[in-house]
């Protein structure tokens, strides 16, 4: 009678968990919902902002910026550069890191697999625009991992008719791997 | 009756394998399902990048779509979407120029029931957003307004414009179907990152028990060059000209998008933010201004929105050519 009690409770077990893996799976692929504003009554969290102009400028040349460091296209980042861009960044020395080490750097044993820019925002000095962002890469330097967030602010300065990376001022605030959001989260 | 030990064993394992195969089948549906891989419009996203080298992106499959995807909720169906508006701060004379009466009196012309934004070529651009109910209409227009003068103080946290929204439901009314527009003077500042983040806002709360949909748009002579497309504005007044670009958009947005889980992109980008600052062919005024749409009498330079139709794209028109910048 036990054995029998025993068959009985992992077959009834078995068919809870396969139905409930089912609804979980309709849930999942099924056309959405009809639906209801009575549903809605718990609200997410969240807003959806209209970024200004000079966001939208920084986050272009900010990403082309990075986009050339994954690619290790000196050609494509060094226009970004002013000629004394220095980068400042915690390391045993406290010294700035001059462009050219940077670039030897980022183009020589270092590789960026990932990055996502978030959270930016550009104040207007007139020729100078400070920007602001978290950024977050997967990347390896030296065969060591090198992921994490870091607080970014840049100095950019209006040269003719283009901008130019004078400064960059860099900090690290979190180890973890960046987390990539792939679902709806209600807040990013 | 008895089951030998030999028969429970074999048959406790043949469960055992069913129970794995079906976790497995389920788990790798949920990672297929449309949709899922989506980011949230949470109103940090529109400045937000993502960028993974080509070998370490994981293998998804292609589908085909007008750049934009339904993600469930609802949108707004009114044949006529009511528009709310509260004036905060000092719209008699504050200390720029636009912080006036004649800033209130563009606006008003711009969300008036005839000769406005609403069922314009423009506006209908957003029929082409549906939920599984119906379509949006394009159709809107002012219901009423209240002026309200630092209720909350000069500068406003998110928190507490929420509280000037519920402190005004009941002499606007309380309408889960029609959007609520924060419009404040240049001398008021949203702390959250009014002009060094954002132009404008919108979101959804559940005030006085009703799910309201409202917008935080500032005087964007704040910040002429964070939040203006030109100085010289095709109604000589550049607060209002600016400040109707963003109404468009967070308009837009907030009937396509109200509980912010219906359209959106899969970088968190609803309609309006795809087309965000990108105004198409332009004409000028005599004054010199530049202006796109025209609606009644008055001339604007309102940004284009995104098209749901014929593979997608920012359009000034419905039906109407798509352009890049």
């Amino acid at each position: 009678m036990r054995a029998q009690g025993l068959v009985l409770t992992v077959f009834l077990f078995s068919l809870s968990l396969f139905s409930v893996a089912q609804s979980t799976t309709t849930a999942q692929t099924a056309p959405p919902a009809k639906p209801a504003q009575s549903q809605q009554s718990a609200p997410t969290p969240g807003r959806i902002q209209t970024r200004t102009r000079l966001v939208a400028i920084f986050s272009g040349l900010e990403n082309r910026l990075f986009q050339a460091v994954q690619k290790k296209d000196q050609a494509a980042l060094t226009p970004l550069l002013d000629d004394e861009f220095e980068i400042w960044i915690p390391n045993e020395t406290g010294d700035p890191v001059p462009m050219d080490d940077w670039l030897a750097q980022v183009t020589g044993a270092y590789t960026l697999k990932s990055f996502h820019i978030r959270q930016m925002s550009a104040r207007d000095f007139g020729s100078v625009v400070v920007v602001k962002f978290v950024y977050g890469q997967q990347a390896e330097s030296k065969g060591k991992d090198d992921s994490g967030e870091f607080f970014v602010v840049d100095v950019w300065e209006k040269q003719g008719d283009s901008w130019k990376l004078s400064d960059r001022y860099i900090s690290r605030f979190s180890a973890l791997q960046p987390v990539h959001p792939m679902r709806p989260t209600g807040r990013q | 009756m008895k089951l030998p030990v030999g028969k429970l064993k074999v048959l406790l394992v043949f469960l055992f394998v069913i129970l794995a195969v079906n976790f497995l089948a389920a788990q790798r549906v949920r990672d297929d399902a449309p949709g899922q891989r989506d980011a949230m419009p949470t109103g940090k996203g529109t400045g937000d990048s993502q960028h993974v080298l080509p070998e370490a992106k994981a293998a998804h499959a292609k589908t085909t779509s007008n750049g934009i995807f339904y993600h469930g909720g609802p949108v707004l169906r009114s044949a006529v979407v009511p528009i709310y508006i509260i004036w905060y701060g000092n719209w008699s004379n504050g200390p720029m120029a636009s912080d006036s009466q004649t800033t209130v009196s563009l606006i008003d012309s711009l969300l008036g029931a005839t000769g406005g934004i609403g069922g314009s070529p423009y506006e209908l651009i957003n029929s082409t957003y549906t939920d599984t109910t119906g379509a949006v209409t394009g159709g809107l227009a002012l219901q009423t307004q209240v002026f309200d003068s630092y209720s909350q103080g000069a500068t406003l946290s998110d928190a507490t414009l929420q509280t000037v929204v519920a402190s005004h439901l009941a002499g606007l009314g309380t309408d889960p179907n029609g959007v609520y527009l924060v419009l404040t003077s240049s001398d008021v500042n949203e702390s959250s990152g009014f002009c060094t983040q954002y132009c404008g806002f919108h979101t959804h709360a559940t005030l006085n028990g009703a799910d309201i949909k409202y917008a935080f748009i500032g005087n964007v002579d704040r910040c002429p060059s964070g939040c203006e497309i030109q100085t010289t504005s095709p109604n000589g007044d550049s607060g209002a000209d600016g400040m109707a670009n963003v109404i468009g958009h967070e308009t837009e947005e907030a009937i396509s998008d109200p509980d912010l889980n219906a359209w959106f992109d899969r970088r968190g980008e609803e309609n309006a933010d795809k087309c965000n600052f990108k105004f198409g062919p332009t004409q000028t005024t005599s004054s010199g201004a530049k202006f796109n749409q025209t609606f009644g009498t008055h001339h604007w330079m309102i940004q284009m929105n995104w098209e749901n139709a014929s593979g997608g794209g920012c359009a000034q028109v419905l039906g109407g050519a798509f352009f890049t910048q």
